[in-house]
């Protein structure tokens, strides 16, 4: 019963996490738990990701060749994976960025319609 | 590829690091280590989901997880040997008889024909309403090729016979005068050689000729010179322009091919006389866009003009048009599509069979199932593993089943007169392959789907807390497996019903008096076909020699010769005009079979006779001539009058055949000329020693095995002429059989597929109540320890399988009632609704309901309270 549950939220995130991945490794490289910090320390704690899921969307993003990974070591010395934009991905941010304000432009016109008419 | 094993070779190490760091993050904020821990594992989520996602996100996952479940599959399959090799088995049983079937129904219904374009090919034949559809007339045909619009062509197919004096043994060989455009039109190109040119359609064609394929290689050794060499038929020589190519395929056996100006040039007054139809069919083709319906309209059009035209040969005549392939099938289709539903069902029958083993397995795995749920496992996963096993099953069900399959065709091809699929070669085909390999993946689905679904619902992990009892499930098992147990007994009940109703056709097919006593009679078939005997003195001459010589040899008890004989498909028939009868129009004169017969027939065949006298050596040239007529004649014409002594004459009376009257001395009992199922017509009988015939059977009763006289009349008849080939030689009892091949086929295949279906549901209602006893031990004792009778909990026992039986019995009533219909062709004298034969089969399958639930019943009984309560 729980496994579809999780699927499901999955799947309901992956177009999000990928876009938040995008937008954390614009600031640099990092390695996978970092990423996960980031994220949840941008949002301001909002955004609760089970830090699992990070890693097939990380391999999704490979794949797709918006970023690239190497090998290093951390802040302390311990060997990582470093997780790195390419061209290609901040490409893709850009769009990928510019669909999001649309689409939540969108429905933030739908929810609060009021508060639209009055702005403009 | 190398990218990939890369990013995933590490995958577990930067789990487990993520894993440290975000402990090392909790530890920092204070938590002790162990809770930190913790709190890391469970932000993280299912480790076992994350790194399966992440590996399916490098795609190749789908076929690396088919490997592993098929050799997960295959582990599972060889831990149960006894499971698998039931399961297995049952499968092979069903899927070799649906492939077998299918290699029939392939054969004659579906494979390509070798023609061009075989869609539009059209077989053209005349028909009337007193005898159906017959041959075309030679000029006929010619009007129908200038008026018809709708064909962009035409070509007259007329089967012809020649005797082969070959160096050995003389023999009858088989073939078709046809129009030069033929097979052109066809799209068959000669493999050897030319085609036939327009030029050889007029009479005084030189005589050329085709060798069919086989005839090419058994006489000539396959010469590829053969072209120009000469070939002796009937004593004259035939020039050899070329051979047939080895799939050429006709309604009938063709040995050669010839051009119809050969044919008109030693038939002239066939090709003269429009109401001669002998033995010859159109082929057309339609033009480009048009339907046979169209050509129908045409056509019928077309004969009725030439009815208007010429009343004389063409009253009552119209013309039928049927596709190639409709020609070709004949009729056997119905029978085979029976066939083809049966085995369907005895394949469902198996796949529910398979699907109850595998829910009574898949019982025991539930456990096994709830734990890899619980593990992380998703559901389709373990679904596309569990249909993984079931394939990896069928596909060994299959494989096995392409052996039974073998086996099968070479059986039934045995079991098919080989005329009767004229010409269709029945074999494992690229088409029938496929078919099997779908036959496969079907059945995987239908036993392992349902099995699969349920026990990976998602209430079957209740099974882990409440400790592997589950009831409810366990009761939901349990009416799945009720619903297939019934469902196998209703599709055995069709069956049964099926083969219930053929077994009394045929039964009363049998029973039916083909008017004669077949026993100990052989017959065989003598054509005169050369020179020395196109004159009356020398045809007679010989037929006497021949039955002089016969008849003295040891063991012949009679022996007489006859142009027609019964349930053979060579029919004479004719007008005739009845002395003083009111005269009919020219479609409307009585139209009896005639048949020439030397003055032994009757007696030899035992055809009873009933009034009069029959022919004697009297009745010769110079005698008056005089004839006898069947029982129906005598009704239908002389009802209320003594018959004998009144006179009739072939044809329609006119200036152009002045009446030569043959007086009535005899009336014989009517004979199935026409097959046991078809009711008597019209016959006449006159003396050979007045009207000499050519063709003649030889008809001989013995004393003992009359097989065994062959070699010796065989002697006999060469004695006389040594180029003289006997052929079709068959004993009278093998053409009654053969009559009945069709429907003895489809009782035969009918009988094993319902005894199959029949043993197949009894294990599934064994397989259903042995498995509820041992889920109810528990209940059975606590009732027993109650004071329960042991004879009340066979009844129990017993009651609950008689009730699946008895739905399963209401259901297959109601649906056979319904599917009987569509066999009612194959029916005779008994109705697809037929009381007996389903009350027959429902009892039949109670009782073997009844027996199945004993076994299991039995061991109900004897449970020990004591051990069953201490069992939890």
């Amino acid at each position: 019963m729980s496994t579809e549950e999780q699927r499901e939220r999955i799947e309901l995130l992956q177009g999000t996490l990928d876009l938040l991945i995008l937008r954390t490794l614009l600031l640099g490289p990092a390695h996978g738990h970092a990423i996960a910090k980031a994220i949840e320390f941008n949002s301001e704690d909002v955004l609760q990701v089970e830090q699992g899921s990070l890693y097939p969307a990380l391999h999704r993003l490979i794949k797709r060749g918006w970023i690239s990974v190497e090998e290093g070591t951390s802040e302390n010395n311990r060997r990582a994976k470093f997780y790195k934009l390419t061209p290609k991905g901040r490409r893709q941010l850009t769009l990928e960025t510019r669909k999001w304000d649309k689409l939540a432009g969108a429905i933030a016109r739908i929810l609060r319609p009021g508060e639209q008419e009055g702005e403009s | 590829m190398r990218q990939r094993k890369r990013m995933l070779e590490h995958l577990d190490e930067d789990i487990r690091e993520h894993i440290a760091r975000e402990t090392q993050d909790n530890i920092e904020r204070g938590m002790v280590p162990e809770e930190a821990r913790y709190a890391a594992m469970r932000k993280f989520g299912n480790v076992t989901i994350v790194k399966e996602e992440t590996r399916e996100v490098w795609s190749f996952v789908g076929l690396e997880q088919l490997l592993a479940d098929i050799r997960f599959g295959l582990r599972m399959l060889r831990k149960n040997p006894g499971f698998t090799a039931v399961a297995a088995l049952t499968l092979a049983l069903g899927i070799g008889a649906n492939t077998a079937v299918f290699s029939v129904v392939y054969a004659v219904l579906l494979r390509p024909l070798p023609y061009k374009d075989p869609a539009s090919l059209v077989v053209l034949n005349e028909t009337t309403p007193r005898v159906g559809t017959v041959s075309v007339s030679y000029l006929n045909f010619l009007d129908w090729r200038d008026q018809s619009h709708t064909f962009s062509q035409m070509a007259a197919v007329r089967g012809v016979d020649f005797n082969l004096a070959g160096v050995t043994q003389p023999e009858n060989i088989r073939g078709d005068a046809v129009s030069p455009n033929f097979l052109s039109m066809m799209g068959v190109r000669p493999f050897l050689g030319r085609d036939f040119d327009a030029s050889e359609e007029k009479a005084g064609t030189p005589p050329v000729i085709l060798l069919s394929y086989s005839l090419w290689q058994s006489h000539f050794g396959g010469d590829p010179n053969v072209v120009g060499r000469t070939i002796t038929l009937d004593g004259r020589g035939f020039t050899i322009v070329g051979t047939l190519p080895p799939n050429y395929r006709s309604v009938d056996k063709t040995d050669v091919l010839l051009p119809i100006g050969v044919w008109l040039t030693d038939n002239s007054e066939d090709a003269k006389e429009r109401g001669a139809r002998g033995d010859m069919v159109v082929i057309g083709r339609l033009g480009p866009g048009l339907r046979l319906a169209q050509a129908r309209a045409e056509m019928e059009g077309i004969a009725a003009r030439l009815e208007k035209e010429y009343p004389g040969s063409n009253d009552q005549f119209s013309v039928a048009l049927q596709p190639i392939r409709d020609a070709l099938v004949g009729d056997i289709g119905p029978a085979i599509l029976v066939l083809f539903g049966a085995v369907l069902f005895v394949l469902l029958i198996a796949c529910a069979n398979v699907a109850n083993l595998f829910l009574a397995r898949g019982a025991s795995r539930t456990k096994e199932v709830a734990l890899r749920i619980a593990l992380g496992a998703s559901r389709g996963r373990i679904i596309s593993q569990m249909l993984t096993e079931s394939f990896v099953l069928a596909f060994l069900g299959g494989l096995l089943g392409l052996a039974l399959a073998l086996a099968g065709i070479d059986g039934m091809s045995r079991l098919i007169p080989m005329d009767m699929l004229s010409g269709a070669t029945v074999n494992l085909d690229g088409g029938v392959l496929l078919f099997g390999a779908a036959v496969v993946v079907m059945a995987a689905f239908i036993f392992g789907l349902a099995p699969a679904l349920h026990s990976t619902k998602p209430d079957v992990q209740s099974e882990l807390k409440e400790g592997g009892r589950a009831a409810s499930a366990g009761a939901e098992q349990n009416r799945i497996r009720g619903a297939l147990a019934i469902a196998e007994i209703s599709l055995a009940l069709i069956l049964l019903v099926g083969a219930g109703l053929m077994m009394k056709s045929l039964y009363r097919l049998l029973e039916v008096d083909p008017g004669f006593r077949p026993d100990r009679v052989l017959t065989m078939s003598l054509d005169l076909r050369t020179q020395q005997y196109s004159k009356d003195p020398a045809v007679l001459n010989f037929w006497q020699q021949v039955l002089d010589k016969v008849r003295v040899l040891p063991g012949v008890e009679g022996a007489a010769v006859g142009t027609v004989l019964p349930l053979t498909d060579s029919h004479n028939r004719t007008d005739i005009t009845i002395e003083g009868m009111a005269l009919p129009t020219p479609g409307n004169y009585p139209h009896p079979d005639y048949h020439i017969v030397s003055p032994d027939y009757v007696n030899t065949l035992t055809i009873p006779l009933l009034r009069g006298r029959t022919f004697t050596d009297a009745d010769h040239e110079n005698a008056p001539l005089v004839a006898m007529i069947n029982a129906m004649t005598a009704r239908r014409f002389f009802p209320n009058e003594d018959p004998l002594g009144k006179r009739f004459m072939f044809g329609h009376p006119s200036a152009k055949n002045p009446p030569k009257w043959c007086t009535i001395v005899g009336v014989v009992g009517d004979t199935k000329l026409y097959g046991l199922a078809n009711p008597a017509r019209l016959e006449v009988y006159v003396p050979l020693r007045q009207n000499a015939a050519n063709t003649m059977y030889l008809v001989v009763r013995s004393g003992a095995d009359p097989a065994a006289l062959t070699s010796a009349i065989r002697e006999a008849v060469q004695s006389i002429d040594k180029d003289q080939p006997l052929f079709a030689i068959s004993t009278m009892k093998e053409l009654v059989s053969n009559s009945v091949a069709t429907r003895r086929m489809t009782l035969v295949l009918l009988g094993l597929f319902s005894a199959l279906a029949l043993i197949l549901g009894a294990i599934g209602i064994y397989g259903v109540i042995s498995y509820s006893v041992v889920q109810r031990t528990h209940e059975i004792g606590i009732r027993m320890a109650l004071g329960a009778p042991r004879g009340e909990v066979f009844r129990l026992v017993v009651g609950e399988g008689l009730k699946l039986a008895g739905i399963g019995i209401a259901i297959g009533v109601v649906a056979a009632f319904g599917l009987a219909r569509l066999m009612s062709s194959l029916l005779y004298a008994v109705s697809a609704t037929d009381f007996e034969t389903f009350a027959g089969v429902a009892m039949l399958l109670a009782l073997v309901a009844l027996l199945a639930c004993y076994v299991p019943a039995r061991r109900a009984m004897r449970v020990d309270p004591m051990v069953a309560l201490k069992y939890e």
